[in-house]
């Protein structure tokens, strides 16, 4: 891969209206990547959940917008992506990913636009065979997530 | 030679604008676009180590050498999530 995850930076078909992208590739681990303004539906998203009969974890993350940053009180936080790199990067952290791990499927859900204080701006869930590797692959994906894709947040107080 | 620039997130608010466009000699590197940037937005300039550079989808080091056409984006550190 062109990017190495490691040494680079130090620090579809659309269902929703708003969506800038949403789609899967053709790889055996399942994936789905939904970069989009509409609000995250979490009992959408845990009601689509598809684990075949040899997996017994799915782990899930929400990152829920908080009440404060700084010890400064927010009303919430507009997230700007560069939304062709984000999707590039991410499919090269599902790449690697599931190189390391037995992964079956991951969902991820970036939302982009203003997120108000207490709902999620980021949904992700992994489905592997053991929850080892579903904790692990969840939290290194949000790792480099964070130090990779290019997506920004500007506080509205 | 000439790229175009585009910048993302605070940048937009250091340099006045969301895009630009530079011309260099032939042979340039995006170290020497940085610092013609660094010259025509002097509040870039104090961002130049911890600014990430792309080329198209990818991350690129300084001494990638530019081609016509290349589109180039000037981002701070990420943080999505």
């Amino acid at each position: 891969m062109k990017t190495s995850l490691r040494s680079k930076p130090k620090p579809n078909s659309p269902v929703k209206r708003s969506s800038l992208y949403r789609g899967e590739e053709p790889t055996k681990m399942k994936r789905q990547l939904t970069i989009t303004t509409e609000p995250i539906d979490e009992g959408g998203l845990l009601g689509m959940r598809s684990m075949s009969g040899g997996m017994g974890a799915a782990v899930y993350f929400a990152g829920v917008v908080r009440a404060t940053e700084e010890n400064r009180s927010i009303k919430a936080i507009e997230y700007e992506a560069y939304g062709r790199m984000a999707e590039h990067q991410f499919h090269l952290l599902f790449d690697e990913m599931e190189k390391r791990w037995p992964i079956e499927s991951v969902r991820l859900v970036h939302r982009i636009g203003a997120v108000k204080v207490g709902e999620p701006s980021l949904w992700v869930e992994v489905i592997t065979p053991h929850r080892g590797e579903s904790f692990a692959a969840c939290q290194w994906l949000i790792d480099e997530m964070k130090r990779v894709v290019p997506i920004w947040k500007k506080i509205l107080a | 030679m000439r790229v175009t620039i585009t910048f993302f997130s605070y940048f937009k608010e250091l340099t006045g604008c969301a895009q630009a466009s530079e011309t260099l000699p032939s042979g340039s590197t995006l170290g020497d676009l940085q610092k013609q940037l660094a010259v025509r937005f002097p509040r870039l300039a104090a961002m130049q180590n911890s600014t990430l550079i792309a080329v198209g989808v990818e991350y690129q080091g300084r001494g990638y050498l530019l081609k016509e056409g290349d589109e180039v984006s000037l981002f701070p550190p990420v943080q999505g999530g």
